[in-house]
């Protein structure tokens, strides 16, 4: 065999082989991976309105999820609404309840971001970000609140706490949620929520 | 030179031929990942894995590729365990494979493994590569976690997500950020090049 055919021929084989292997292992893991993702999906669910049950896709498209929230008795609870957008580092990907009326935040959770650590990455922390995020008046639009406070309370029902050393993230993770809240509000104009 | 014996062949990853204090490979996910105990181990088995395996099949095989496509050759066999490695993180360990990012997948371009195989698996038979892959692969790992480990407890106050130090103790945040990487692995190189001095 020359040398060409003999190069083809191994580097296709080894292609073939390794193409094969992988697409074995791709079946073997495709399944679990989505149940990943399903699990973390229904765990934001619960954490965003409390007493949820049954949760249904009502409505997708590229970075906004809406899934409609039910409780045990099947009563109708509100929306979980899955966005995202852009951060200081990355995209932060969140999910936040709101109730039928699309009124009032229940509760935000971050699901995947890349804030800087220590500084950003607060956005995940109850302490310092989530907590004032609780049961937030939005008929109008949400602002950020500066300089920080220590406790809900002192907030306008509005107003969100900002993180002290990491305005950015405080200010994107608001953006991306009243952008969400503003496209809902037309889903649901137009019949589609 | 003298063939090394086993026991050499596994130690000079460990020490004289350390990946990262001795031979200053795979610095990207060194610096990278290494703010979290826990994400320092994960990307130290990951690799060790991917090298190991790929030392394996290169090393069985070395005698069919032809010279001219090797490189091409090791790339496709080592981005395939990369790939395993990948979805097996994906599948079995969300949480550490969303905190790695895209680190897994750029194992492909890690300078440790390819180099092995060129200066090593290419050259020597199955088991003195298995052993070979072994030791860099643990040396790679040992290296990860004591970096890892210094710049969580420093950053953060925590060893392994556990609580180390009390409210007292306010955590060093640059140790997190990137200038804590290069400080801490250019304190920990200047320690190894002392200790290698006065042993010899």
């Amino acid at each position: 065999m020359n040398i060409y055919t003999r190069m083809i021929v191994v580097l296709t084989s080894i292609g073939l082989i390794s193409g094969a292997f992988l697409a074995g292992v791709g079946t073997l893991t495709k399944n679990r991976i989505a149940l990943n993702k399903q699990r973390e999906i229904n765990e934001a669910i619960v954490t965003v309105v409390s007493g949820a049950k049954i949760s249904n896709k009502i409505y997708e498209e590229r970075d906004l999820t809406i899934y409609r929230v039910n409780n045990e008795k099947n009563e109708f609870l509100g929306f979980a609404v899955y966005t995202g957008g852009v951060g200081f580092q990355d995209k932060i990907y969140l999910m936040f309840g709101v109730n039928p009326e699309i009124t009032k935040i229940y509760s935000l959770t971050i699901l995947d971001q890349k804030e800087t650590p220590g500084l950003g990455a607060k956005i995940t922390s109850k302490k310092d970000f989530l907590q004032f995020w609780e049961n937030r008046d939005c008929t109008e639009k949400i602002t950020l609140h500066k300089p920080a406070v220590n406790a809900p309370d002192q907030l306008s029902p509005h107003e969100v706490n900002i993180i002290t050393g990491a305005t950015i993230s405080s200010e994107a993770v608001v953006n991306i949620v009243n952008t969400a809240l503003e496209k809902i509000r037309l889903l649901k104009q137009e019949g589609k929520l | 030179m003298a063939e090394k014996t086993i026991n050499q062949e596994f130690t000079k990853g460990l020490w004289s031929e350390n990946p990262i204090f001795r031979q200053l490979l795979g610095l990207c996910p060194t610096l990278a990942v290494t703010n979290a105990g826990v994400n320092g181990l994960a990307m130290g088995a990951a690799t060790t894995f991917v090298l190991l395996f790929s030392s394996i099949v290169i090393s069985s095989i070395k005698k069919l590729i032809p010279s001219q496509v090797r490189i091409a050759s090791f790339i496709v066999v080592i981005a395939t365990f990369v790939t395993v490695a990948d979805r097996f993180l994906a599948a079995f360990f969300p949480d550490i494979s969303k905190a790695l990012g895209p680190y897994v997948p750029l194992i492909v371009v890690n300078c440790i493994i390819l180099g092995r195989q060129e200066a090593f698996s290419s050259k020597n038979p199955v088991f003195r590569s298995i052993i070979d892959a072994l030791g860099m692969g643990i040396g790679f790992t040992i290296s990860l976690l004591i970096l890892s480990s210094i710049r969580e407890i420093l950053g953060s106050g925590t060893f392994f997500g556990m609580p180390l130090t009390g409210a007292w103790f306010k955590p060093w945040l640059i140790m997190i950020l990137p200038p804590g990487a290069f400080f801490t692995l250019g304190l920990l190189m200047g320690i190894f090049n002392y200790l290698d001095k006065k042993r010899r």
